[in-house]
């Protein structure tokens, strides 16, 4: 099958999207709901081979450019029929898997995630290492062909749905650098040991997970890389995260921009200098964004540069919400609506992914080459 | 001129523009680009020579009346002419051609003068130019800061060290890549939005840029014998030229009332 360019590409899948209604049920606002959304729609599209382009064909993908992934994902996510938080975790799993997984593993498991047969979640972050990743202290200990893994992981979005997990843990003998001591495995969650328990958060959708891990054994030929290369695959996610992810995201910020346009448009020119401010945010990140994609398309290496990205996607996300508060007086407060639980997790863009703080270190570190702290 | 540069080419063109305006400003800096060939670039090669020339500028702190070319150019206008400039609040100047650094009221030196009325043209181009200087005087307040951050040192270490003020660079430097992204858009959808919302940027930056860099340079950042000053000076009169970034940002928020959503003006 021979690939479109970007604007052939465009059209054919909003013709597409035109013909094939996937708006999602409207009064079901249930995390349950939106799940069974993100995977009714991730089958059609995969289906439809809208899916599976920008995916080597190794991994069950039709190849062509990863801008391709931007531009459904900038479609999906902007017209609201997939929520931007489950749709994104296929672009920082799905690179891992075709740059860390055997072949073999790659090949079958991929298709079944892009096609909604499965979701997989992505263990990280713990109660210990949050900012400082490289902490981490789930352990993994070889025993013969398997590995056994006890810790804790937390903030593991979505894995309350998952059949997978994407893991980092610890290995080696102690005394390791942190950077060599981290190995990655991906994980069957119905394996005896594990215990996954959702929290209760600030905007009232319990995404996020604890997971426990007891003895858990899992074959040697899950490891993902080699052992020690659990740093860099972390690493190497984040360029996905901060183009093809970011696109998206910023789509449906601009949606949710349009929508506040419209509930404010009859207040008169007292909201122009408010609008006029987040739409300046919204513009420049979305500038940014598309020339840090086009830098990827090209060839280039995406590194610390992208963290000017996370600190523009991450303001502007929460300028939009402050602006949607201000304008809308007691709308967040006294009315339970879809404003209140957006500016409630927009206050966590300056957390996740990288606090703004460790973002600001990494620009001062290696961009602006001030030396150590 | 041929009107395909490649990357030996520029480079030299730059360092050779760059001299120039580290070695002379105002109508002495005119002349010296008119003599580099000006003129033929703004008709021939406007999109490589507007961006190189203003951002040179704001790096190097001189200046040049080359924004009455590029409005010129825009309206058709004579050469020469000094077609009156909006400035913020609703007034009007003229960017004079000639020296009058003795005589000039406006802050750090620029030779603009108010005059009391002025004919409405597109500004689409001279913003753009404008915001390329105000980002090249950003990039220099942020050398200087970032320099001094490293040299000073405070309780026993270089203040470079300390997290409050690697923030404050950190964060001047979003702004500008911020407002530089805004000025590499292509712009063919909606050229005049797109320039508006660049100048607003650029202006945001800048006055970021002052404000975090001031605060770095401490004390010597206040005095006359360190250069910050003159960029400091220079940001704040740009800024309001052809509209301040409070004023675009303002403008733009009414066009998305007047519309009922918000252009995408970016696209893959």
């Amino acid at each position: 099958m021979s690939v479109p360019s970007t604007a052939e590409f465009r059209s054919q899948l909003v013709a597409w999207l035109d013909d094939n209604d996937l708006t999602p049920p409207p009064d079901d606002h249930s995390l349950d709901a939106h799940q069974a959304q993100h995977l009714r729609v991730l089958s059609a599209l995969y289906d439809a081979g809208w899916m599976r382009y920008g995916w080597p064909e190794s991994a069950g993908g039709l190849g062509g450019p990863e801008i391709l992934r931007a531009v459904v994902g900038e479609e999906i996510v902007g017209r609201g029929i997939d929520h931007p938080g489950p749709y994104s975790m296929l672009e920082v799993l799905v690179p891992t898997m075709i740059d860390y997984a055997r072949p073999e593993l790659a090949a079958e498991m991929v298709p079944r995630l892009l096609s909604g047969r499965e979701s997989w979640c992505q263990g990280f972050s713990e109660p210990g290492s949050g900012s400082d990743l490289a902490s981490l202290t789930t352990r993994a200990e070889q025993r013969g062909d398997d590995w056994v893994i006890n810790g804790q992981k937390v903030w593991t979005s979505f894995a309350q749905y998952a059949t997978r997990c994407v893991l980092l843990t610890r290995t080696g003998a102690p005394g390791t650098p942190n950077h060599e001591a981290i190995t990655a495995f991906f994980v069957d969650l119905d394996t005896p040991g594990i215990t996954v328990r959702p929290l209760r958060t600030l905007h009232g959708v319990d995404e996020f997970c604890e997971v426990y891990f007891d003895d858990v054994v899992v074959p040697a030929n899950r490891m993902l890389g080699k052992p020690g290369d659990g740093w860099r695959l972390a690493m190497d996610l984040l360029p996905w995260e901060r183009s093809t992810c970011f696109w998206q995201r910023i789509a449906y910020l601009y949606s949710r921009f349009d929508a506040l346009i419209g509930d404010v448009k009859g207040l008169g020119s007292a909201v122009d200098t408010d609008l006029g401010e987040a739409y300046l945010a919204l513009h420049m990140l979305r500038c940014r964004s598309r020339a840090t994609q086009q830098r990827l398309a090209d060839g280039q290496k995406l590194g610390p540069d992208t963290s000017i990205d996370k600190v523009l996607l991450a303001g502007a996300e929460q300028r939009l919400f402050d602006t949607a508060r201000d304008l809308l007086p007691g709308v967040i407060e006294l009315d339970d609506n879809q404003w209140r639980t957006e500016y409630l997790y927009s206050r966590a863009a300056t957390i996740y992914g990288g606090t703004a703080e460790v973002q600001r270190n990494i620009i001062a570190r290696r961009l602006l080459d001030l030396g150590k702290e | 001129m041929a009107t395909e540069f490649d990357a030996a080419s520029i480079e030299l063109l730059e360092d050779g523009l760059r001299k120039t305006m580290l070695s002379t400003s105002g109508a002495e800096l005119d002349a010296a680009l008119a003599e580099l060939g000006w003129a033929e670039m703004l008709s021939d090669i406007p999109d490589l020579a507007i961006p190189l020339v203003f951002r040179l500028l704001g790096e190097t702190g001189s200046h040049a009346s080359v924004l009455n070319d590029v409005l010129l150019e825009t309206i058709g206008g004579l050469p020469g002419g000094t077609p009156p400039m909006q400035y913020a609040g609703g007034g009007w100047v003229v960017w004079e051609r000639t020296n009058t650094d003795a005589t000039t009221e406006t802050l750090g030196g620029l030779p603009l003068r108010r005059v009391p009325d002025g004919e409405l043209m597109r500004l689409g181009e001279a913003r753009r130019a404008l915001s390329w200087w105000l980002v090249g005087s950003a990039r220099a307040m942020l050398a200087l800061a970032r320099q001094h951050a490293l040299d000073r040192v405070q309780f026993g270490r270089p203040i470079a060290s300390f997290q409050a003020i690697r923030h404050k660079l950190a964060e001047t430097l979003v702004a500008i890549e911020g407002a530089e992204a805004t000025l590499s858009l292509p712009g063919t959808d909606n050229p005049d939005l797109t320039a508006m919302l660049a100048k607003a940027a650029a202006g945001k930056a800048a006055l970021t840029a002052a404000k975090h860099c001031q605060q770095v340079l401490g004390g010597i950042g206040f005095t006359a014998e360190h250069d910050l000053h003159r960029h400091v000076e220079r940001v704040l009169v740009l800024d309001g030229l052809l509209g301040s970034s409070r004023e675009l940002t303002r403008k733009a928020g009414a066009g998305l009332r007047a519309r009922g959503s918000a252009p995408r003006l970016a696209h893959l």
